[in-house]
């Protein structure tokens, strides 16, 4: 490597932006349907085809949203929820499988609400206590779970429907630079 | 090839595992709704640590919609809040803003004394029961 070329070049710069543009794209067209969300399908696909560009933009997608949207507490899930699914995408990342990604995406939308039980846990923690703060989690988690099953369907069915094409379109793309 | 397998088969067994997981936690922890007509108090205690209470005769199976129905009684009573997928965050009661963003204050449910397990869109509504909303703030 020249000592003179840069880390990041124009092309990631402009790959990260497309990246972040195309998520936040999907999230706005499909806000009206609730628990159904393209996020985890292209952040899944991002860390399996431009690797170590999904560093930037996850913390950039969540930086946006929090702009965007406000800082509120969904905000602070999202700061150990995306980041857990592009690790676990990050372990499994040879697996060529649109049967497996389905099964991942389905479960990391089934344990979404869990996951974003945690900071009710700290709230009524620091309130009341431990038992406070666990039966205000579990609460919260028990009331989402008809949701969680909405998420886990769609993740599953946009995944194993869309991962060959966009697999494919990836590719070629890849191909042509 | 058989290593992709092997995972697959991992994955969808953790998947039904916990699809029957949380299938039955939530069927054992669901609260009905009681139907027909029932009477209520709704108490609220602002950060004045000063309670008012409102009595309510309601068909209402959930607590939002008994206190849409106690804002239309003229009784004094007023909320207001943040609409998202799993309901109404609620911001005003009685025109007193809890914001946790700026002083970590919040409204607090409780239903007869005990901490509340669902926010009012999915609190079920109980003949006797008391539900009060109070001001709190984390520490």
């Amino acid at each position: 490597m020249s000592k003179n070329k840069p880390y990041i070049s124009i092309r990631d710069i402009a790959q990260i932006g497309m990246m972040i543009a195309i998520i936040e794209a999907c999230k706005f067209a499909l806000s009206g349907i609730p628990n159904v969300e393209l996020t985890s399908f292209w952040l899944i696909m991002f860390t399996l085809f431009f690797g170590w560009k999904i560093v930037v933009v996850v913390p950039a997608f969540i930086l946006i949203e929090g702009a965007v949207y406000g800082m509120n507490l969904w905000w602070f899930m999202y700061l150990y929820a995306w980041p857990l699914l592009v690790g676990i995408t990050w372990i499994f990342r040879k697996v060529d499988s649109a049967l497996f990604w389905a099964i991942v995406s389905g479960v990391f939308g089934l344990s979404f609400g869990a996951l974003c039980a945690i900071p009710y846990f700290i709230i009524g923690k620091s309130t009341g206590g431990m038992s406070v703060g666990v039966q205000s989690a579990f609460a919260w988690w028990v009331t989402g779970i008809p949701w969680d099953f909405v998420h886990c369907a769609g993740n599953f069915i946009l995944m194993f429907v869309l991962y060959r094409p966009i697999k494919y379109a990836f590719q070629r793309m890849c191909d042509g630079y | 090839m058989k290593d992709n397998k092997r995972k697959i088969i991992i994955g969808g067994i953790v998947l039904v595992t916990l699809m029957a997981v949380l299938g039955i936690v939530y069927f054992r922890n669901r609260t009905v709704p009681q139907s027909g007509s029932k009477n209520i108090v709704i108490e609220v205690t602002g950060s004045n640590s000063v309670t008012e209470e409102y009595q309510l005769s309601t068909e209402a199976a959930y607590l939002r919609l008994a206190m849409d129905e106690l804002v239309d009684q003229d009784s004094g009573f007023s909320y207001d809040g943040t609409d998202g997928e799993y309901g109404i965050m609620i911001e005003y009661i009685n025109g007193e803003r809890a914001s946790y963003a700026e002083d970590n204050a919040y409204w607090a449910l409780y239903v007869n004394g005990e901490y509340g397990q669902n926010g009012c869109d999915t609190q079920p509504v109980t003949d006797g029961d008391v539900y009060a909303w109070k001001y709190e703030k984390a520490q």
